[in-house]
């Protein structure tokens, strides 16, 4: 490490869009749509009309091929400026908070001085592919010279072939659903049903006690109609969600992962404020908290015989190490609940000495985290999970969390992602 | 003043049907008659539809062209009505207006109200402008004026000339290119309701004197909107005058430059050079 030490980003405040459910309030609107009115919903939350911001960097998952540019094509469409540089990532559900780290360190180096990380979603309006018959017969149409080659191409086209491709959520090298991936997991870890069902209502029940005290009043603007996040349902509880069948895992009798402890295919864009110190005192804009450090991870799900979502469990040691930090020395956590039997894998991979000496290296384990400080406002389960907007969310909703606490408050983000890759920060007050 | 309020939106189809059979021996002095619609919603997903068309973005205020389309099936109501001197079929939309006072929300029910001024004689026949005014809890938010020729139509004696031309320094520079794809007027139609024939087909359209089907001026004047989404005043008017017919398919292009705190727009054709459409936009 060098001797001078970078200065750190400033969170400033987010703005999201209300999530919705899969083919329903947003299923006529595009990324592109979306993205742009959340962008404009943070220009207008901060003043930030006609501003060239250092750069707007914000991906989506599923993404359509003639969304290349997607995010400054939002840029372009949105209320700043049209000298603002924007940029596209793409690290599954990990994307915006990596959106969000690689703008800090940008700050963190100086080449900027702002910027905006974001991300969004949508499962309604997704690109459907031709198939890949299709799609190569309708390639050498293009190029046939002739008429007999023509005819070849057009007689290659078969009515099986004219069935579109819808992307799916589902493991490329393994051919399991993210869910499927997840209930081995589960059942490796021996997390209960009831356990994730308590897990899924205390999620409901942040979240919708957040919204009663006014906390996302400055961090949600409401979108065709809505106002809240469509999935939530403030008044479920563990006796309803035990009567859920399970979805995931059902070839094992004792299957515990249900519709109520996953997160449900949602739509949906978040955006948040990033700065120098400088740049925030110049327009007078309040600083949240710190983005600190950042740490990726990544895990062998296919052969190395690692569950699919674990990699956080492996990026939070290393990001704690390098802080000087211990788990416990955290005032709140933000473990996105991608399941909820994710999240109780991981905690329990902590408390795990043997998961920590062989997998991690550690002399002891990262211990058990108060329960009480996790999640505090509510996460996936409750509001829903547009993936690339996730982790937007999280940073704006945590850093306003760390603010309200006091200086010197410290927070975690860590979210999973496919591929068996993971994306943890710190953010401190 | 009379006004009748309507409870529904009228058909569209059926107003052409009514208009063409009693398109002839039509003449005399404008009916001085209101229609108004009040309380009217906006359906998200027409709304959705008709952004799609038009390369709108899709919020929830509404494009400040979107409120012609809910006071549309009201001037067709007033035209098509055995009063209006002018005959319906055939009659082509020159001039168009628009003020929008504040923003629109789409959540909001709405009060429209339509009603006909100033027919004037032109080279041609005969122009009306038909106003309309949007109101929202009370308050008006939106206005427009639409000028429709009728080709042949007859004016009173010594009324004034025909007011078609819009103030404009042509922009120069073009600044986008857009392929019209043939289908352009039937997705319009489909989206805005206006179903005129001279839009959906070059048979229908050969009918009223036109070689092919042409773009609805409207389309052309809200993509112009969409082409400066994130860069307009929060209120403004958007007066455009439609010039030569957008035939289907056409290349077309879009001349912009910023002018008077807001902007001097051109589309023209990317062949000939004709221009479609020449309008302003100004703060308010």
């Amino acid at each position: 490490m060098s001797s001078s030490q970078p200065r750190r980003a400033a969170v400033l405040g987010g703005n999201r869009i209300p999530f919705a459910r899969s083919n329903s309030a947003y299923a006529q609107a595009s990324n592109q749509d979306m993205l742009t009115a959340t962008l404009d919903g943070l220009v207008a939350r901060f003043g930030l009309q006609g501003e060239r911001v250092g750069e707007v960097v914000a991906g989506a998952v599923l993404k359509h091929s003639r969304d290349f540019n997607l995010t400054r094509e939002s840029v372009l469409g949105s209320r700043l400026s049209a000298a603002t540089p924007a940029y596209d990532v793409q690290q599954a559900c990990g994307t915006g908070l990596e959106a969000a780290v690689l703008v800090a360190n940008k700050i963190a180096l100086g080449q900027i001085e702002s910027g905006i990380a974001g991300g969004v979603d949508t499962t309604s309006d997704a690109p459907l592919a031709v198939g890949d018959d299709l799609r190569r017969a309708l390639l050498e149409l293009a190029g046939a010279r002739s008429v007999g080659a023509r005819l070849r191409a057009i007689a290659r086209i078969r009515p099986g072939s004219l069935v579109p491709e819808a992307p799916r959520n589902a493991e490329p090298r393994t051919g399991l659903a993210m869910g499927e991936h997840q209930a081995i997991t589960t059942r490796e870890w021996g997390i209960s049903r009831e356990d994730q069902d308590e897990l899924a209502v205390r999620s409901h029940r942040n979240l919708a006690a957040a919204y009663d005290r006014g906390f996302l009043d400055d961090l949600v603007t409401p979108y065709l109609g809505l106002t809240r996040d469509q999935n939530l349902r403030p008044d479920t509880t563990v006796e309803k969600l035990a009567t859920l069948e399970p979805v995931f895992g059902t070839d094992d009798p004792a299957a515990t992962m249900t519709a109520g402890n996953s997160t449900p295919l949602t739509d949906g864009a978040s955006a948040v404020l990033l700065s120098s110190d400088e740049w925030a005192a110049e327009h007078g804009l309040p600083v949240l908290a710190h983005l600190v450090d950042a740490q990726t991870a990544a895990v062998d799900h296919v052969h190395g015989g690692e569950g699919l979502l674990m990699a956080p469990a492996y990026a939070v040691p290393v990001l704690l190490a390098r802080n000087g930090l211990t788990l416990q020395d955290l005032d709140f956590y933000e473990i996105h609940e991608a399941f909820a039997a994710t999240v109780l894998a991981t905690l329990k991979a902590w408390e795990s000495p043997a998961f920590c000496e062989e997998k991690l290296g550690l002399d002891a384990p990262l211990g058990a985290i108060d329960r009480d400080r996790l999640n505090v406002n509510g996460s996936s389960l409750a509001a829903g999970h547009p993936f690339a907007a996730t982790g937007g969310r999280i940073v704006a909703s945590l850093a306003k969390q760390l603010h309200e606490a006091g200086p010197g408050t410290r927070g975690l983000v860590s979210i999973c992602a496919a591929g068996g890759q993971g994306v943890v920060a710190l953010l401190e007050s | 003043m009379p006004t009748t309020v309507l409870d529904a939106a009228p058909n569209l189809a059926a107003l052409y049907a009514r208009a063409a059979v009693t398109a002839r021996g039509r003449g005399g002095e404008l009916p001085d008659t209101h229609l108004a619609r009040h309380g009217v919603g906006v359906d998200r997903a027409h709304l959705a539809g008709y952004a799609r068309v038009c390369g709108l973005p899709l919020d929830d205020v509404l494009p400040a062209t979107y409120p012609h389309v809910l006071s549309f099936s009201l001037q067709m109501a007033l035209m098509s009505d055995r009063s209006f001197p002018l005959a319906l079929p055939g009659i082509v939309h020159v001039r168009n207006r628009v003020e929008l006072l504040a923003p629109v929300g789409a959540a909001a029910p709405l009060d429209v109200e339509v009603w006909a001024d100033r027919l004037a004689p032109h080279r041609a026949g005969a122009t009306v402008d038909l106003l309309a005014s949007v109101r929202a809890g009370g308050r008006e938010v939106w206005r427009s004026r639409s000028t429709y020729l009728s080709r042949g139509g007859r004016a009173p004696e010594g009324a004034d000339p025909a007011d078609l031309d819009v103030e404009v320094d042509e922009p120069a520079r073009t600044t986008a290119t857009w392929r019209v794809p043939d289908d352009t007027g039937r997705r319009y139609a489909r989206a805005s309701g206006d179903v005129n024939p001279i839009h959906l087909s070059g048979l229908t359209a050969k009918a009223f004197g036109f070689k092919h089907a042409i773009a609805h001026g409207m389309w052309t004047k809200a993509r112009v909107l969409g082409a400066l989404a994130g860069r307009l005043p929060e209120a403004f008017a958007y007066d455009v005058q439609f010039r030569k017919p957008l035939y289907l398919p056409s290349t077309v292009q879009l001349a912009t430059a910023p002018s008077g705190g807001g902007w001097d727009v051109a589309v023209r054709n990317a062949r000939s050079g004709a221009e479609h459409l020449v309008g302003t936009v100004r703060p308010l």
